[in-house]
């Protein structure tokens, strides 16, 4: 959106392929470009490979041919901690550890920051603990500060997973089929928040959606994913009509 | 069809040829057992409780030996275990730590206990260095494959958060594992308890020499008493686990 002429993008992929286990390509010849600031949706049919595409993204999978970089640097020369500071990810199920509080979860997102011996005797910081505070305020979830996630809800668990990536501080975020679960009102509520706080500390966001609705409300672009290929800014029919059906509400 | 049936029948087959082997359908030798067995129980009774400090005794010993034998199995196993989770570790640093715990798994308990009143003599600090012996082959085999099934969705969470490996074991692996790991403990400590009770034949250690001295001296209402006091204190441990589980695993049945 407000990308400057020469200024490197957030997050690029070049001729991405993947395949598991030499089977079928799961990913073809993937391109796109993310300016930074852009919050950017990717939606598709089940199946069709978001999972896979946002795992190579966040540099978990190693992309069977072609490279990933963010902000001009490819992931691969990264190491685990650096790639931390400019990279989020939020799997599918959110990835929390269900016997620990909120408050615990969100401070897992400073781990890149502090060292093993403090971690282990559970010693953060006293501002990494206001930090997270914060972000479990932010995300309008301060109340079960001390709740086991086990406890608490769908809509919950989603805030404390956001909450947990805004203390990381990464400067791009990838979410897996983020509030898909909800309904339309309370995702589309999360969504403003998230929004809210990408846009106060310029946070790249890229998430897999199946909800043309909340997609349209919280991209600045949609992409369409099919049979592994992308069609950027560009919303195929089939993915607007399984879209649809998937809604239907 | 046929593929589904032959597993069965031959289990089955196999089963009536093993039983036969073992002397199963020797019904002259088993109903000589019965007969055995009418009188053996008629020896049982009634069980004399003149022996109850006695067996008190020697029975508080065998609980004492289990607790700080299962406790210090259980200290020992979790360092083992997490060097033997192979998602955390190398094929050789976790092979070679699960290579340690099937070594210790492989000698029973009692043959522990012998090499412990070998090394240190007689007496209930053998018997318990051989629970904790046989306690961490079991341990660690069980939470090594425990923390290896982690949720991978939760480990590559966090690990994008930039945490290292003991970062991981502390937030990730045992809190998840937590509930189970519990449950082992006390499951072994259960299980510690009744087999500790025979430690005592081979010199280790409490009730197992009462036992063994009623059974040569073939005093059997004196052991009926000491069977019947192993019996209260394996019911009082199932009641203090289950009220341990319900106190500490609320999230095992929480909505």
């Amino acid at each position: 959106m407000t990308q400057q002429a020469g200024e490197p993008y957030a997050l690029q992929a070049d001729r991405l392929w993947y395949s598991y286990r030499n089977r079928d390509w799961i990913l073809r010849a993937i391109a796109l470009a993310v300016p930074q600031g852009q919050h950017t949706v990717i939606m598709g049919p089940s199946g069709t490979g978001k999972t896979t595409l946002l795992r190579v993204l966040a540099g978990i999978l190693q992309p069977s041919d072609g490279s990933v970089s963010v902000f001009g640097r490819p992931i691969q020369q990264l190491s685990r901690r650096q790639l931390s500071a400019l990279i989020g990810y939020i799997p599918q199920q959110l990835g929390l550890v269900r016997n620990l509080s909120a408050i615990d979860n969100v401070l897992m997102g400073a781990l890149g920051r502090i060292s093993d011996s403090q971690a282990l005797l559970g010693l953060f910081p006293r501002a990494e603990i206001d930090k997270a505070e914060a972000a479990l305020d932010m995300m309008g979830i301060a109340h079960k500060r001390s709740a086991q996630v086990f406890h608490l809800s769908g809509g919950e668990r989603q805030r404390v997973a956001i909450a947990r990536t805004l203390l990381q501080h990464p400067r791009v975020v990838i979410a897996d089929e983020f509030a898909s679960d909800l309904d339309l009102a309370l995702a589309s509520e999360i969504l403003d928040r998230i929004r809210t706080a990408a846009d106060r500390e310029n946070i790249t966001f890229i998430m897999s959606m199946h909800r043309i609705g909340l997609a349209r409300q919280f991209g600045d672009d949609v992409l369409a994913l099919k049979n592994g290929e992308i069609n950027p800014g560009f919303i195929g029919n089939e993915v607007l009509e399984d879209a649809r059906s998937e809604v239907a509400l | 069809m046929r593929a589904t049936l032959f597993l069965p029948f031959a289990t089955t087959a196999f089963l009536i040829a093993t039983l036969a082997h073992l002397g199963f359908f020797d019904l002259a030798r088993l109903s000589r057992g019965m007969r055995n067995l009418g009188i053996l129980g008629a020896e049982l009774v009634p069980p004399d409780m003149g022996i109850l400090s006695t067996a008190g005794a020697a029975l508080w010993e065998t609980v004492e030996m289990s607790f700080a034998g299962t406790l210090l199995g259980f200290v020992a196993s979790l360092p083992l275990s997490i060097l033997g989770t192979r998602r955390l570790f190398s094929s050789w640093v976790s092979g070679f730590a699960r290579f340690i715990a099937a070594g210790i798994r492989t000698i029973p308990v009692l043959l522990w206990a012998i090499v412990f009143v070998i090394l240190l003599g007689l007496g209930p600090l053998a018997g318990t260095f051989g629970i904790a012996a046989y306690t961490v082959g079991y341990l660690a085999k069980i939470y090594a494959d425990l923390f290896e099934g982690t949720d991978p969705e939760i480990m590559e969470a966090v690990q994008s958060t930039g945490a290292s490996k003991w970062q991981l074991v502390r937030f990730v692996i045992l809190p998840e594992a937590a509930n189970a790991v519990l449950a082992q403990v006390l499951f072994m400590l259960e299980y510690n308890i009744r087999a500790s009770s025979v430690l005592g034949f081979v010199g280790a250690g409490g009730l197992g020499f009462v036992i063994q001295i009623y059974l040569q001296t073939l005093d059997y209402r004196r052991l009926a008493t000491v069977l019947l006091l192993v019996l209260v204190v394996v019911l009082a441990m199932d009641g203090i686990s289950a009220w341990l589980r319900n106190r500490f695993l609320l999230s095992a049945q929480a909505t």
